[in-house]
């Protein structure tokens, strides 16, 4: 489902994000990755929907060669994954409701689906009375679950997920990671870059550890290294 | 792309001229003052085209008979002028009598010595022609020249100078026309593109949050393009109102300059009956300029 094949991800300033990672993760999985701030955990979703591309190695996602893509199938990988990004990335001028709503539309989904799929994924989310709040009228957390709502409206093959509960206090980040599990008991591939040890640990998933961009270790039922 | 897909992206790039009102406005304000620049020049231009048109259809080719020339002579000539009126050469002519040469002249010379030697039977008759169009002349003035009625050698009388030098002029007179269209359209189309690409500036955040939820290219670029297409008419709109006033008031003013200089051989043309043409090349223009001005803009944001 991915793969990495010795990648190597050097940025334009030298900066090293991620070195030789060889790994895979297969269909219906749910991964961790952890590691300390600047380890590459952003850099290896970042390589998964092609935001940046390897600078040497391979990545293959869904069936897609990312490292050596055609510009046009850019947004088919993208739309085949659901993506949670550190930064949000919601649209300003757009309400809650639209800004999920304009996942479906970019697929050409028929209205009636619209207005179907965009209530059901609110609620899932526990955000149905900020259905008409713009972002900046949101706290991080909200907005942090209007993304997760976004990322799930479409039935993706795999959600992205990184620091999805970086906002969010610890009832709340439960909340989350109890849906992530859900979702992922129905049959979604779940990729998750968390700092949270007490979650990790609880959860006993598969976990990737990463440390200044090389895979330190990569366990199933994992438990969170000490970051130092 | 689906019908509904294109109705929501037309949706799309109206309200957001209203969600950035600044930028439209701006954006607008830019198409309004291009285009009255360009309206105005193109107005002048007409303007002296029209003029220079009609004073070339004003001249006129006179033909003097011979002051002996018998009466089948003279019919034979105005036999050959009037076919030629049927054949669409001819617009229009008058003759001048003996008689009437003979009053014209002795009103001009109040002097009653000079004219003792002229006497109505040695005036000649004229003929005065104009033609629809100058270019008919040469061939025209051929033909005259073999009857044996018309005075060929200083009988036909036709101001060739002033027409090639009214030539000449309006052909360089449209070069600079031309050359100076051109350089404004590029100007217009740098400021507003400059205009529009700043309003997509202030949005590339957005643009890449769409490529990375996974939109096309197209369906992020339509928007913008109806939202440059509606700039460049609105813009158009406005700057036709701000012509057809400026141009109004201008008239009044030159039509009493000129009235007053007694140059009432030149006239300046009434806005109404360009107007149409003046309003469907504005929109025109704005539409290609908003719309293309948008699409150059938006597209070094696509490549995320
Ligand atoms: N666009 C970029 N240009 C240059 N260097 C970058 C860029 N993005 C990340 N880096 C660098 O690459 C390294 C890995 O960054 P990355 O964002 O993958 O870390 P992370 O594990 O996600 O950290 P955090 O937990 O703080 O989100 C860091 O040293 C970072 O400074
Ligand atoms: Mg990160």
């Amino acid at each position: 489902m991915i793969r990495f094949v010795d990648t190597t991800k050097i940025y334009s300033n030298g900066v090293v994000g991620l070195k030789n990672c060889t790994v895979s993760v297969e269909k219906g999985e749910f991964v961790f990755v952890i590691g300390a701030s600047g380890s590459g955990k952003s850099t290896f979703l970042k390589l998964i929907m092609h935001e940046e591309v390897p600078t040497e190695g391979e990545v293959y996602v869904n069936g897609y060669s990312v490292h050596n893509m055609p510009r046009s199938e850019i947004p088919f990988l993208r739309r085949s994954l659901g993506v949670v990004f550190q930064d949000f990335r919601l649209l300003p001028n757009k309400t809650a409701y639209d800004n999920v709503a304009f996942a479906m539309q970019i697929v050409e989904a028929t209205p009636r689906e619209i207005r179907r799929q965009v209530p059901l994924a609110l609620g899932l989310v526990g955000l149905s009375k900020k259905a008409k709040a713009y972002p900046h009228q949101m706290s991080g957390g909200e907005q942090q679950r209007v993304v997760l709502a976004r990322a799930l409206v479409n039935n993706p093959a795999v959600l992205i997920a990184d620091e999805p509960t970086g906002n969010l206090d610890p009832k709340t980040s439960w909340e989350i990671m109890n849906l992530l599990e859900e979702i992922n008991q129905r049959g979604t591939t779940v990729i998750v870059a968390t700092h949270e040890k007490d979650i990790v640990d609880t959860m006993k998933k598969r976990v990737i550890a990463l440390e200044r961009g090389e895979i330190k270790s990569d366990e199933q039922k994992g438990l969170y290294f000490n970051e130092n | 792309m689906k019908i509904r897909t294109i109705r929501l992206l037309a949706k799309e790039g109206t309200s957001n001229i209203y969600k950035n009102k600044l930028m439209s406005f701006a954006s607008i304000m830019t198409v309004v003052a291009a285009l009255f620049f360009l309206g105005i020049l193109l107005l002048i231009a007409i303007n002296i085209t029209t003029n220079i048109e009609s004073m070339k259809r004003d001249l006129e080719v006179t033909v003097f008979l011979n002051v002996s020339a018998s009466a089948f002579e003279r019919e034979e000539v105005v036999t050959y002028i009037e076919q030629q009126q049927t054949a669409g050469v001819v617009a229009q002519y008058r003759t001048e009598s003996k008689e009437q040469a003979f009053e014209n002249i002795r009103s001009e010379l109040k002097n009653d010595d000079l004219l003792k030697g002229l006497t109505v039977e040695n005036m000649p008759e004229s003929f005065y022609i104009k033609l629809t169009n100058p270019a008919f002349s040469d061939n025209f003035i051929e033909k005259l020249k073999t009857f044996s009625g018309v005075n060929a050698d200083y009988g036909i009388g036709y101001d060739k100078a002033e027409l090639e030098k009214l030539e000449g002029f309006l052909k360089i007179f449209n070069f600079v026309i031309m050359a100076l269209l051109v350089v404004l359209m590029i100007i217009a189309v740098f400021l507003i593109s400059n205009t529009i690409r700043l309003t997509v500036f202030a949005r590339r955040r957005e643009i890449e949050i769409m490529k990375y939820v996974g939109a096309l290219d197209s369906f992020i670029r339509w928007p913008f393009i109806v939202e440059g297409i509606l700039i460049g008419f609105i813009g158009a709109a406005l700057s036709f109102l701000l012509t057809s006033q400026a141009y109004t008031w201008l008239q009044n003013v030159l039509n009493s300059i000129l009235i007053s200089f007694r140059l009432t051989t030149l006239s300046i043309l009434e806005f109404g009956p360009v107007a149409l043409r003046i309003f469907m090349v504005y929109s025109i223009f704005g539409i290609i300029i908003g719309g293309i001005g948008s699409l150059l803009s938006v597209r070094k944001h696509l490549n995320v």
